[in-house]
């Protein structure tokens, strides 16, 4: 099982399998065997070093220790869901707007690029908490409104994009 | 649990006027005594650890601390209206006001500590300086007491040669500290040093003495009773600071030699003597490179770091401070005390070494202590508390003895990537580096170990990533109910719903 996860704007991409001796994942080639210890906490063992982590998800958010360093993550299907991003719009699927006022954290598609149905498009910071706005729907970007930086509302359309059902 | 005889009891109740870890701590000791306990809380700490942990408990006021914690008055009466015969002040807040231990005289409750009189005179440094040359304690060069125009701040900087240091006679923490390099810099350095001490103490008295270079910090435990019995408990060497505070202490030190120990340890005894001191006490000296000791001042309190040295000693030395207060000698346990094997503290403070160590506050979302052999938490947070901006950042200790140094040094760095907190930041990597670094392994450990050898150093973030990744990745695969804290997509059941809870309490160690 693919489980997709985000540390500021990076996604990694990690192959989870669960079996009877555990937890093995596999993440850019490199493999790593994960063994529970409790509740969220994890000995994460990889290249025959050992790590001490734990995780505990809040607000749609995964916050982590490893070793004493703290990361802050998101789950772009997670995001999904408050961002209102594909269900949520219906109607409106050739626009994407901002779940909320904030900020353009990254624009991640450019004018003219082609886009599928819960492709990430943009990530906008709200209230100190990141979330990615995926696409709706299959087209092709037509117009981007803000750049990196840029504060929004949520009545203006970042993107607007032209539906693939449009085009035929 | 092991009640002991009513007739052996030392105090009825004892309230301690103090808040988390270290109210959690003398607590303990109270415990172990058979003595109940009374936790005073402001409004901020209602749900506090120190007020769960404690026999009873009463409110004293708002979050300001002028308003509870160090209300005098409102202990007092607290005191009073609880009937508890004695107080403890922990450190910090009023533990080293002596009009606190007056106040405790004047209304028959006795105060587990020094005297007024003791902490008056300790508490002014230029006081004490005085004391201690007649002693016979060795001080650094410089002013015997304080400076009156800057010709007597210019004569006295020669004699000691530069560079020379402006201190504040009634300061602390750094405040009103000036480090001078050359002539034309001082009447500039003590003007602004007078005002400093002026606005963080409400005095502006200034003096100055010779600045010791790769200096460290090592000071000696120190109790007295009242039947004449003065002794040490040996050195804690507390030279790792950040912003003029102790993070990381340890003991034995690896300056001391066994003929400097002894003669430091009994400079101790005089200077503890010479301030007719009783209690619990702690006499800080600076160490130069050549294995010259020179006095500092006196902490008329039980210290922060108070714990390595009962890991080496075995003494509790908030036992001993509450059986001296109840007028019993110095335990025969204590008295002939040795140093076995080698013990470390780190404090956990919420703050965020990335951003100039600024305080950290939020709410602790997951929290799991190391355990293990040797390995000590002194704590007063749990997986459920607000950790807010009130009061000093301090969550807890993390104390580890091992036979040798470098055995304590590993379990340390091991102990510290258990130690699982979050929700806010600690500086928990950041001490990992510090004890991690070859130059500490070595034990070439001065007070400026910080700005000398972790600026630049690697946050881990870049390697650890993937780790994050894949335990998130792990974590999120089993989506067990209790990890998942407000995860809004799910339908959440009663037990998502209830936030995090704990049966019982934190048992005490």
């Amino acid at each position: 099982m693919i489980q997709q996860v985000r540390i500021e704007d990076k996604l990694y991409d990690v192959d989870i399998a669960t079996s009877a001796n555990g937890v093995t994942a596999a993440l850019n080639g490199t493999h790593y065997s994960i063994s529970q210890q409790g509740q969220g906490k994890f000995i994460v063992t990889v290249d025959g070093r050992k790590h001490a982590a734990a995780c505990v998800i809040k607000d749609n958010k995964i916050y982590a220790d490893v070793d004493g360093v703290l990361f802050d993550l998101t789950v772009p299907s997670i995001d999904m869901d408050i961002a209102g991003g594909a269900d949520a719009s219906v109607g409106v699927k050739d626009k994407i707007f901002a779940p909320m006022p904030g900020k353009v954290v990254k624009i991640l598609v450019t004018v003219g690029q082609e886009v599928k149905a819960k492709q990430p498009m943009v990530i906008v910071e709200a209230m100190k908490m990141e979330n990615q706005v995926n696409c709706a729907a299959e087209g092709i970007v037509k117009k981007i409104n803000f750049k990196d930086g840029d504060q929004v509302d949520t009545e203006t359309p970042i993107i607007e994009l032209e539906l693939a059902a449009e085009l035929k | 649990m092991g009640q002991i005889d009513m007739a052996d009891k030392l105090f009825d109740k004892i309230l301690v006027a103090n808040r988390g870890e270290i109210a959690v701590r003398v607590m303990n000791a109270c415990r172990l005594l058979g003595i109940p306990t009374l936790a005073i809380y402001s409004t901020a700490d209602a749900n506090a650890v120190h007020r769960r942990f404690a026999d009873e408990s009463v409110e004293i006021g708002p979050p300001p601390p002028l308003q509870s914690y160090l209300s005098i008055d409102k202990i007092i009466k607290a005191a009073i209206e609880n009937k508890c015969d004695a107080i403890h002040p922990g450190y910090g807040f009023l533990a080293e006001n002596p009009l606190f231990p007056d106040a405790c005289e004047k209304a028959g409750i006795v105060f587990i500590g020094p005297s007024g009189k003791s902490m008056r005179l300790m508490g002014n440094k230029v006081e004490a300086r005085r004391k201690m040359v007649n002693a016979g304690v060795p001080l650094i060069p410089g002013m015997q007491g304080a400076g009156s125009d800057l010709k007597s701040f210019e004569e006295a900087a020669e004699k000691a040669g530069y560079p020379v240091l402006i201190k504040a006679a009634a300061g602390g923490g750094g405040k009103g500290m000036r480090i001078v390099h050359e002539k034309a810099m001082l009447k500039e350095s003590v003007e602004a040093a007078m005002r400093e001490a002026k606005n963080a103490f409400g005095d502006d008295t200034v003096y100055l003495e010779k600045y010791i270079e790769n200096p460290r910090h090592v000071e000696f435990q120190v109790l007295a009773d009242n039947h004449g019995n003065t002794i040490h408990l040996f050195e804690r060497e507390c030279s790792i600071q950040r912003r003029h505070q102790k993070i990381i202490e340890e003991t034995p030190s690896v300056a001391l030699t066994p003929d400097l120990r002894a003669r430091m340890g009994e400079a101790a005894v005089k200077a503890t003597q010479a301030a007719n001191y009783r209690n619990a006490g702690t006499i800080e000296f600076l160490v130069d490179t050549k294995g010259g000791f020179y006095f500092l001042e006196m902490n008329t309190r039980v210290q922060v770091e108070h714990p390595v040295t009962e890991m080496v000693t075995g003494v509790d030395l908030v036992v001993e401070q509450i059986r001296i207060a109840a007028g019993q000698e110095i335990s025969e346990g204590a008295r002939h005390a040795v140093q076995r094997g080698h013990a470390i503290e780190c404090r956990i403070y919420a703050e965020d070494a990335e951003n100039n160590f600024l305080p950290s506050s939020g709410d602790i979302l997951y929290y799991e202590e190391p355990s293990g052999p040797g390995i000590r938490v002194d704590s007063g947070v749990t997986g459920n508390t607000k950790i807010g901006t009130d009061y000093d950042p301090i969550l807890s200790k993390l104390i580890v003895h091992a036979p040798d140094r470098n055995l304590a040094i590993s379990k340390m760095i091991q102990a510290l990537k258990d130690y699982k907190i979050l929700g806010i930041k600690t500086s928990r990597k950041f001490m990992i580096d510090v004890l991690s670094h070859p130059e500490f392994r070595a034990g070439r450990t001065y007070t400026n170990f910080i700005e000398k050898n972790m600026a630049g150093r690697d946050d881990g973030r870049a390697s650890l990533s993937p780790v994050a990744a894949t335990a998130a990745a792990a974590a999120l695969a089993q989506k067990p109910a209790a990890i998942a804290v407000g995860m809004k997509h799910i339908k959440p059941s009663p037990w998502q719903t209830i936030g995090n809870w704990e049966i019982g309490m934190r048992c005490a160690r």
